[in-house]
């Protein structure tokens, strides 16, 4: 078994409104692969089809490589499941909790739990009603990890968290991919997920917009640039920029000479695709300062998220940032 | 290792506080009312008081019956304060067996888990079961132990089939609220649906009393069924006591059929 999920055709009735509009998507095994979307997108519609908890009003889903809806307890009892909206019960500590989820999906190490508990710095003995958001959160990480299943499906996992803690839970998903596992999870913002994930869907309106690595987002992705130079002038700049593939939105002006040296550029403009061919036109230059931005994925999903039909093939060449700018210079459209 | 009925273990520990509570006012109830047989229902004067009341009314709260002992706990304890304490107790939890645990959204998680929707039913109704067996029981020795004291006269062998037709009655309601509650989801469509089985079966007893025109209406109702030949007087009715048991048995099984067929949480 290579793949962990397989989503054919999934569709999604609620009553008379759809959903989930057929979505296809596979998870290889033993990778993280995250689902981002905005709140409504279908990203806990979706993981509750995985868990039968709802059931596809159309499609094939393939979990570990059975129908969830036939497969019964054994196939839940190697999945973890943390749901996006956690409720937890009022009149019960979290050691109560897991040793009742423990009794039904066990068998479980009590030693991993209080392990995992001290590394989540989470108190099990405390009421669940006084716990902090956050702490629930753990507590439901907890239940979800415990039982070392092989897959884990966590909805919206680091919401609550501090980032001590989601680093906590980012090192835990690691582990449990060494160990073989394969992690599907969700996050309504990217750089939730692109730390943790191999693989990126985007779900937006119960469809999915694109199936993308972070490494391809990441070269979707605008990158702010702004640097300085001397003994040049503004049109030289400009038709150097403008040689670059990926370069768009270019503003050039030359400092007055007083006070500078004669000649001083600043320009910023902004890159997506490579970083290389954008080095060596800029090596021409005498350079007296350079800020080259970590690239907004952000920015990348929401031009995902609002783009048009033509965004996948967009991704693919690795210029959505830049896509439909109007300020592109000529040049910049070799890319 | 895994547990044996984890989740019928757990619905039974996590109601411990409202069993006890339930189990204090049910035995209140026994104390305030039985001890106080000698005093009202055999004594003459309150005789003459019932005489004069409105026939509809004594027929009504079935208090035609209460000068005898065995009949004044039947009407009193059985039918009344009792019948409701444990309608509530049950009704209450066959509401929260499904529809209250989903409504609060801890049903996902378990269900996540590596239980079978069918289980989740089947354990959480044998722990109601249990409850109700537990309050029934409860009622069976303390109005054992005022049998004596308050000069009841009450058989035992009739006392025993009147205390299964208490616990056939609350479960009847209980189990349709839990039936209700796993078909919608909804603790409100649970609860009113428990409740209409309680109260219609009471209020269609109380008016096919009345009249011969209307006497039909005995026939649907369980109140009816269970005490219309007042068991703690005269000993149970083995067909109602086992259509009661049996109806509630098929109410349960529908319940983890219709929680089986659809979306959870929703």
């Amino acid at each position: 078994m290579t793949q962990a999920i397989v989503v054919e055709g999934l569709r999604k009735k609620f009553g008379h409104r759809e959903v989930l509009h057929g979505l296809d998507f596979a998870v290889e095994a033993g990778t993280v692969f995250g689902v981002i979307g905005p709140n409504g997108a279908g990203k806990t519609t979706t993981m509750r089809c995985l868990l039968d908890i709802i059931r596809p009003s159309a499609g094939l889903v393939t979990v570990l490589g059975q129908n969830p809806r036939r497969a019964g307890t054994s196939l839940r009892r190697r999945i973890g499941y943390l749901p996006g909206e956690l409720h937890l019960e009022n009149r019960t500590t979290g050691r109560r909790m897991l040793e009742h989820f423990a009794a039904i999906s066990g068998p479980v190490d009590p030693r991993h739990v209080n392990d995992l508990a001290d590394r989540l710095n989470l108190d099990l003995d405390r009421q669940t009603r006084k716990l902090s958001k956050g702490n629930k959160q753990k507590l439901g990480l907890l239940q979800a990890f415990m039982h070392k299943p092989e897959l884990l499906v966590l909805d919206e996992p680091t919401s609550g968290l501090d980032p001590l803690v989601q680093q906590v839970f980012h090192a835990m998903v690691r582990e449990a991919v060494a160990a073989g596992a394969t992690v599907f999870l969700s996050s309504h913002v990217l750089s939730e997920v692109q730390q943790a994930a191999d693989a990126v869907a985007i779900l937006r309106d119960g469809e999915i917009v694109t199936v993308s690595t972070v490494e391809a987002l990441r070269m979707a992705a605008v990158r702010q640039l702004r640097f300085n130079s001397t003994g040049t002038n503004a049109h030289d700049v400009g038709a150097l920029l403008a040689r670059v593939p990926g370069v768009a939105n270019v503003a050039v002006r030359e400092l007055p000479a007083d006070g500078h040296t004669t000649g001083t550029v600043v320009a910023t403009a902004t890159l997506s695709g490579h970083v290389k061919p954008l080095v060596q036109e800029l090596a021409r230059l005498n350079l007296t300062d350079l800020v080259l931005e970590e690239p907004d994925l952000e920015e990348a999903v929401l031009t995902l998220y609002t783009g048009g039909a033509d965004t996948e093939s967009v991704v693919g060449t690795g210029t959505v940032g830049s896509a439909g700018s109007p300020r592109r210079p000529e040049g910049a459209d070799r890319a | 290792m895994p547990k044996i009925l984890p989740l019928f273990a757990k619905a039974l520990t996590d109601s411990w506080r409202s069993t006890l509570g339930w189990a204090v006012g049910l035995t209140a109830a026994c104390m305030l009312y039985l001890p106080l047989y000698p005093s009202i229902g055999g004594s003459a004067q309150m005789q003459d008081l019932i005489n004069a009341l409105p026939p509809e009314m004594t027929k009504a709260l079935n208090y035609d019956q209460i000068a005898s002992g065995p009949g004044y706990t039947q009407a009193t304890m059985f039918g009344l304060l009792g019948f409701l304490l444990m309608s509530m107790a049950s009704i209450g939890w066959g509401a929260a067996a499904v529809a209250g645990d989903e409504e609060s959204g801890l049903l996902e998680l378990t269900l996540a888990h590596s239980v079978t929707r069918a289980q989740v039913v089947l354990e959480r109704a044998l722990a109601m079961v249990v409850r109700i067996a537990f309050l029934s029981v409860l009622v069976f020795l303390v109005v054992l132990g005022l049998n004596g004291p308050s000069q009841l006269g009450i058989d035992v062998g009739h006392l025993t089939g009147a205390v299964l037709l208490f616990a056939a009655l609350a479960l009847f309601s209980g189990t349709a609220a839990l039936f209700a509650g796993a078909l919608t989801g909804r603790k409100m469509y649970a609860v009113a649906a428990g409740a209409a089985v309680a109260v219609l079966g009471y209020v269609f007893n109380a008016v096919g009393r009345q009249s011969p025109d209307v006497e039909w209406l005995l026939n649907l109702s369980p109140y009816h069924w269970a005490y219309g030949n007042s068991p703690v007087a005269n000993g149970a009715d083995w067909g109602a006591v086992a259509g009661l048991f049996g109806i509630s048995a098929a109410f349960i099984v529908l319940g983890s059929l219709a929680l089986r067929q659809r979306d959870v949480g929703v």
